[in-house]
């Protein structure tokens, strides 16, 4: 039903061989088995690495941080600090797990496993490539919306069950500003599954090319409007700052991880990381290109018939050159997130509701008819194609 | 093989969830196996090839609902008084024994029923060869914007009316707190 | 061996667990939190009679349905206990015996 990892692997003769000769070995259809073990293989590597961003995460704001305010930075551990994320983890797992005395001991527990599942399950289907995605669900945009609100629940279960104030109202503030602005993302990645025409991340992503004006921010004035909606929206979901309220460490202690420490702090701090991660994810697939490269480089087929390699190394080079342009967009967006945060001021809290309410849903909303108008009337045709047929036509006009 | 499992994850998931929601005394946790309830019926609903439908139960209860539950919670602990205003004792906020039994004996009897009427679907309906898991997601939106269109304009205008409706009733009273 | 059958005791067992609670408990949130139980019940029996039975999509629209309507029957149903609340200061169901403040 779904275009897999396992899907893409199908395609190879070799995969093909290696299930006969290992249905012969043990007797019955492999095929089932060995899908599953590819998919655990696949997500065993998709946590590590994703928890490695997380940890390098970490680093990078610290050294980012430090590169805006003029300073060094961490610069002991390895060579230039690289290694510092490993020793902050070193230093989480040997601290103190403190429990508070009259803290709901199961909820306090469950908080932050429940985040980081919130997250890993989101990732799932975030499109890496167009071979290397865990699950190309149908439902793909739907799904991740949905699972990745497990996060709100689980920093207002960590303020609720700490029993202390400061995390009481940094859970609170949390939860109302995951809920509320849940609405304009939401809406604006509709705009672009109008476009589109599916809610599978593939058909998003397969309908915008490599080069920037195929974007889909590109792509009409309600799409580029719609895009710089979603982005503010994501850094409020993922409570960075300006928006990060629920952890205002001048105002409240630290929000809702108040008292956490050692490894469940860690939990959520990884938590958060990787969601930002996650979520410009998000934002490159549905709005930057995903992992369509230039001249459609990303299929190999360009590859096979310049330098006449076999077919299955070209197309394995258009993989890692897909997973490139991906992940290289990502990260260009998680910089610009980090350097957002330390540029400009928090808000304050009857603010923010105010910026969600009154400015970005009615913006969002504006551009959800918008876009369908615009499907409408110009048969999903981008700007620049119809400059270029009016061009075009002029020119026809004057032979 | 996978489904099997799958659907036993999520029944248990879902069973062990519901019973908890009876059985605990904290409305806290009540509202969090709620939760592990629902995500399990997600998790049946995918079982079952309804994709859009578990998508659906994700994105409304896990989001919406059962945060606002928590909300509502959070917004109006503190109930201790064990009298109401007549001087008569209440029954715990959580219910007694006496509840439970009550509730108890009236689930027997509707369970004796409805399983008497399940028995004869089991009898019924011998299970053919069942067709290969499609994508709903289509034929939910053709379906939803031709044949039941009206149903689905009049849920729209329904959830307006209750979007308006719960903001004007939460909302103090002009003049309370002024 | 996963029949219908199968997903109608899990039916029955949420339906039963909705019941127990809306009865035992007397907390108005605790209601209706068993309110939200018994509705899934229902459309779990949908989506199963549509995989199982008839193979129409008509089942998943019902069960949407459904799920609408538990989303903005909590709404209101949590708007009014807060108003309650507001009101009495407290969220007991007995002390809701009054039809006028």
């Amino acid at each position: 039903m779904n275009s897999t990892i396992v899907s893409y692997l199908s395609q190879f003769d070799g995969h093909k061989k290696f299930i006969a000769f290992l249905s012969e070995v043990l007797g019955f259809d492999a095929t089932a088995l060995i899908a599953f073990l590819v998919f655990l293989i696949a997500s065993i590597v998709v946590v590590k690495v994703m928890a490695l961003v997380g940890g390098m995460g970490t680093y990078a704001e610290r050294k980012i941080s430090a590169d805006i305010q003029m300073r060094q930075g961490p610069n002991r551990v390895g060579p230039f600090g690289l290694l510092q994320f490993l020793a902050d983890g070193v230093k989480m797992i040997m601290k103190e797990d403190v429990l508070p005395k009259n803290a709901d001991k199961l909820l306090f527990t469950i908080a932050p496993l429940m985040a980081l599942v919130g997250v890993f399950g989101s990732l799932a289907v975030v499109p890496f490539s167009s071979g290397f995605i865990l699950t190309d669900l149908n439902v793909g945009v739907f799904y991740l919306i949905g699972v990745s609100s497990l996060v709100g629940v689980a920093i207002f279960l960590g303020g609720y069950s700490s029993n202390s104030k400061w995390s009481m109202l940094g859970g609170m503030r949390g939860a109302s500003q995951i809920i509320s602005y849940e609405v304009p993302v939401t809406l604006s990645i509709l705009a672009i599954v109008i476009l589109a025409g599916g809610l599978s991340f593939s058909t998003l992503v397969n309908a915008q090319g490599g080069l920037p004006h195929q974007w889909y921010v590109l792509h009409n004035p309600f799409t580029f409007i719609g895009f710089f909606v979603f982005f503010i929206g994501a850094l409020a979901e993922t409570n960075r700052a300006p928006f990060d309220l629920p952890e205002a460490e001048s105002e409240l202690v630290s929000g809702y991880h108040t008292e956490y420490t050692g490894m469940r702090f860690g939990f959520f701090a990884l938590a958060e990381y990787i969601e930002v991660f996650v979520v410009c994810g998000v934002a490159v697939a549905a709005f930057l290109g995903g992992y369509k490269v230039p001249f459609d480089l990303g299929t190999g087929d360009f590859l096979v018939n310049t330098l006449h390699l076999p077919p299955i190394i070209g197309k394995n080079i258009g993989q890692f050159l897909q997973i490139g342009s991906f992940v290289t967009k990502t990260l260009l967006l998680y910089y610009v997130v980090i350097w957002i945060r330390w540029t400009f001021p928090r808000l304050r809290v009857d603010h923010l509701m105010t910026l969600c309410w009154k400015y970005l849903t009615p913006i969002a909303l504006f551009n959800l008819v918008g876009c369908a108008v615009w499907l409408y009337a110009f048969d999903g045709h981008s700007i620049w194609e119809l400059f270029s047929q009016m061009t075009a036509g002029s020119h026809g006009g004057g032979h | 093989m996978f489904d099997n499992i799958l659907f036993l994850l999520s029944a248990s998931l879902t069973v062990v969830g519901a019973f908890s929601v009876v059985l605990t005394k904290n409305l806290m946790h009540s509202c969090v196996y709620l939760l592990a309830a629902l995500f399990g019926m997600a998790g049946l609903y995918a079982t079952l090839g309804a994709d859009f439908l578990a998508a659906t139960q994700l994105v409304v209860y896990v989001g919406g609902v059962v945060i606002l539950m928590l909300f509502a919670v959070m917004l109006t602990g503190g109930d201790q008084d064990k009298e109401n205003k007549f001087g008569i004792t209440k029954v715990p906020a959580m219910g007694n024994t006496k509840t439970f039994i009550a509730g108890g004996i009236s689930a027997l009897v509707i369970a004796l029923v409805i399983l008497r009427l399940v028995a004869n679907i089991a009898k019924q309906n011998p299970q053919g060869d069942l067709p290969n898991y499609m994508s709903t997601v289509v034929e939910i939106g053709t379906k939803l914007v031709t044949d039941h269109v009206l149903a689905f304009e009049i849920s729209s205008v329904l959830l307006l009316g209750a979007l308006v409706g719960a903001a004007v009733i939460a909302r103090p009273a002009r003049g309370d707190d002024q | 061996m996963i029949t219908l059958s199968s997903y109608l005791m899990i039916s029955l067992a949420l339906f039963l667990s909705g019941l127990v609670v809306m009865i035992a408990r007397k907390n108005i949130i605790a209601i209706l939190l068993g309110i939200e139980l018994i509705l899934n019940s229902a459309a779990l029996n949908f989506a199963a009679y549509t995989r199982f039975v008839n193979q129409n999509i008509e089942g998943h629209i019902v069960s949407l349905f459904i799920i609408v309507i538990a989303a903005a029957e909590a709404a209101v149903g949590l708007g009014i206990v807060i108003r309650f609340f507001q009101m009495r200061e407290s969220i007991h169901i007995d002390d809701a015996a009054q039809l006028q403040s």
